[in-house]
């Protein structure tokens, strides 16, 4: 793995045929800050046109309503629906289960569905409660995936040092062994108002990002899993996928790039 | 099988009460410690054992609460005639609509919106617990029977909406009914030949009852609840949670006397299996529970002053003191939330915070004692 960081400038190669997308969490408060970020968002696409942005959970704060998702969705993230982008989105302990059936977060209704892209198999996952019925789906839906990569995201993350919430341990006994069987390379959660990069954890890699519209600044704690945290200001993520290559680049709310890297598929077999 | 009630000063408080006492506070620390330190061996053993603890253990629980209430419909007991309870039914009434009310609005206020389908958890009166306070607060006096037959009353109807609400994944609905109403119709043979063996309407109806349940989608916990009606009984009420006399030998009596040991050891399990929450981490929603109880004497006084003036009338040595504290009692949710949470929400850190904020409730017992000093009710009038 080659680690690099670098300020207000594109990291990632963009190449012509790769998968590439967004990935954004805890957003949507409505404040200036949460637009600062979307606009940072829609700026960086001019040079890095990714075609899909994937929501980590606690979409909408507060008030649910049609106004509610104008205020805190639509008009913030305007320049990328315009665009074409598509949002899927996964749901946070705030968001209204209702707003699964929100057409613009191509969720289908549904609290966790699948699809994939070239060769890339996202899994958006309900992490609020699991239920047998999830579990069954879950392990079917990624023992039929045969894409190369498989891509886990919901709201709790499995592991955190964020001083206000933390690994979801709970969560974590219940997907982990899935992801572990069959061969999850990525997961990307939010919940933990700060970005963390953790270190790959029984081989899979592990990502916060739940400061794409909130912040705790302050609260990320260092421990032997953490390899990057930023707390500081809110951020976004961006990844681009080419082959047996991810790579990614996490850009602060002021345009800098506070984390960068590329990660190595590795070969595991799912069974 | 009849007997002479003993002198009321001589009876003693059921097992069922000092197990409780002992088992499950031992269960929720062990889990609370636990959950704390290793939170991955916890939450694996946890959900690895909750189906047997939870669905299958928690039978005999239910069914011991059943007999309670069973006999309470005696003559001498708090159910007899049945309209004695029809004021604490409609307390119970109000306790529940304003307990979801709270619940509901707090969540909407601290935008939890996931955390409103577990509105069921609300609903629930935890039984031995606001025994135990009430007969601190008040020993023996009216009120006693009074708040538990409200805690039954407001149980019950969240068990209604648990098993019409939440009902397990992809139920068979039919299939469920006809094996209830071959489990009832079985019960029923077996008491009017006379049969007293309380394992025989354990194996054959109590099966039949729990599978109905299962395969019909309603929590199985509650397989015995329409069986133990049937166990033949004696001819009065003993008294709510306190012993019958030694020389009783009916088949309820002998069913609580063989499974109050073996219910220790699931109010034990129980406590283990569901109270290992974390101390940090968790969101707002945890209060949610908390909060809906302190909607209860609110509920309790309205319910109860409507019912007033529709004509009912209140024990005798309850007033209006009384009642508010019997409404602060009300508060203690305990085992109860717990279970209904768990029915009602899968694991996950939804079901965290709602079994956080059954725990919380034992604290109502603070705010029924402040109240019964400052209203100079049950020990504090003298």
């Amino acid at each position: 793995m080659l680690w690099r960081v670098a300020a207000q400038e594109l990291t990632l190669p963009s190449a012509p045929n790769s998968v590439k997308f967004a990935a954004m969490g805890d957003t949507g408060s409505g404040d200036t800050e949460q637009f600062d970020v979307a606009n940072q968002m829609a700026r960086f696409r001019a040079k890095f046109p990714f075609d899909m942005v994937i929501m980590l959970g606690d979409n909408i704060y507060g008030g649910q309503s049609a106004s509610d998702l104008a205020k805190k969705f639509a008009q913030p993230y305007k320049a990328l629906l315009d665009a074409g982008v598509r949002f899927y989105a996964s749901l946070g302990n705030h968001d209204d289960p209702v707003n699964r059936q929100y057409p613009p977060w191509n969720m289908g209704g549904q609290f966790y569905y699948t699809y994939a892209t070239k060769n890339v198999r996202f899994f958006a996952l309900d992490s609020n409660k699991v239920d047998q019925k999830e579990l069954a789906w879950l392990e079917n839906a990624l023992k039929s995936a045969t894409e190369d990569w498989k891509i886990c995201y919901f709201h709790h993350p499995l592991y955190s040092d964020g001083g206000t919430h933390g690994s979801a341990v709970d969560v974590r006994v219940l997907f982990e062994p899935l992801f572990v069987t069959y061969g999850v390379n990525v997961v990307f959660a939010g919940h933990d108002h700060i970005y963390e990069r953790i270190t790959p954890q029984k081989g899979i890699y592990h990502f916060v990002e739940g400061a794409s519209g909130q912040l705790r600044k302050g609260d990320a704690r260092r421990s032997p899993m953490n390899a990057k945290s930023f707390d500081t200001d809110m951020s976004f993520m961006l990844v681009e996928i080419a082959g047996d290559q991810l790579s990614f680049q996490t850009i602060s709310r002021t345009g800098t790039t506070v984390d960068s890297g590329t990660i190595q598929r590795q070969a595991r077999p799912a069974r | 099988m009849s007997h002479a009630p003993l002198h009321p000063d001589k009876r003693r408080v059921s097992g069922l009460i000092l197990d409780y006492l002992i088992a499950l506070p031992l269960g929720c620390a062990v889990a609370l410690a636990w959950a704390n330190t290793l939170p991955d061996s916890y939450y694996r053993l946890a959900q690895a054992t909750s189906f047997f603890v939870n669905e299958v253990g928690m039978v005999f629980f239910f069914a011991l609460i059943t007999k309670e209430v069973a006999e309470a419909t005696l003559p001498g007991g708090a159910l007899h005639p049945w309209r004695r309870a029809a004021l604490p039914v409609a307390a119970a009434v109000g306790c529940v609509m304003v307990s979801i009310a709270f619940y509901l609005a707090f969540l909407q206020n601290v935008g939890e919106h996931m955390l409103m389908s577990g509105w069921v958890a609300a609903c629930a009166v935890d039984i031995p617990g606001t025994y135990i306070i009430a007969r601190l607060i008040f020993g023996r006096h009216p009120a006693v029977p009074f708040l538990l037959l409200l805690a039954i009353s407001a149980d019950a109807m969240g068990l209604v909406a648990v098993a019409v609400l939440h009902p397990v994944d992809d139920p068979r609905l039919a299939l469920g009914l006809g094996l209830m109403a071959v489990a009832v119709g079985a019960a029923a043979v077996l008491r009017r030949r006379g049969v007293k063996n309380f394992w025989l309407y354990l194996i054959g109806p109590g099966m039949v009852s729990w599978w109905a349940l299962f395969l019909g989608g309603v929590h199985p916990a509650l397989a015995l609840v329409p069986i133990v009606p049937f166990f033949p009984h004696g001819k009065r009420d003993p008294g709510l949670m306190v012993d019958a006399a030694p020389q009783a030998h009916d088949t309820m009596t002998m069913f609580e006397r063989w499974w109050r040991l073996p219910v220790e050891g699931v109010l034990l399990l129980f406590g283990l299996v569901n109270a290992g929450v974390p101390f940090h981490g968790l969101e707002e929603g945890m209060w949610a529970i908390p909060v809906a109880a302190l909607g209860r004497p609110i509920g309790i006084l309205a319910a109860a002053g409507i019912a007033l003036a529709a004509g009912l009338h209140l024990p005798l040595r309850v007033g209006w003191r009384e009642l508010v504290v019997i409404g602060c009692t009300a508060t203690i949710g305990l085992v109860f939330a717990l279970f209904f949470a768990t029915a009602v929400m899968p694991p996950g850190p939804l079901l965290l915070e709602m079994k956080m904020g059954a725990l919380v409730t034992v604290a109502g017992c603070v705010p029924a004692f402040v109240a019964a000093r400052l209203l100079r009710v049950g020990r504090f009038a003298r």
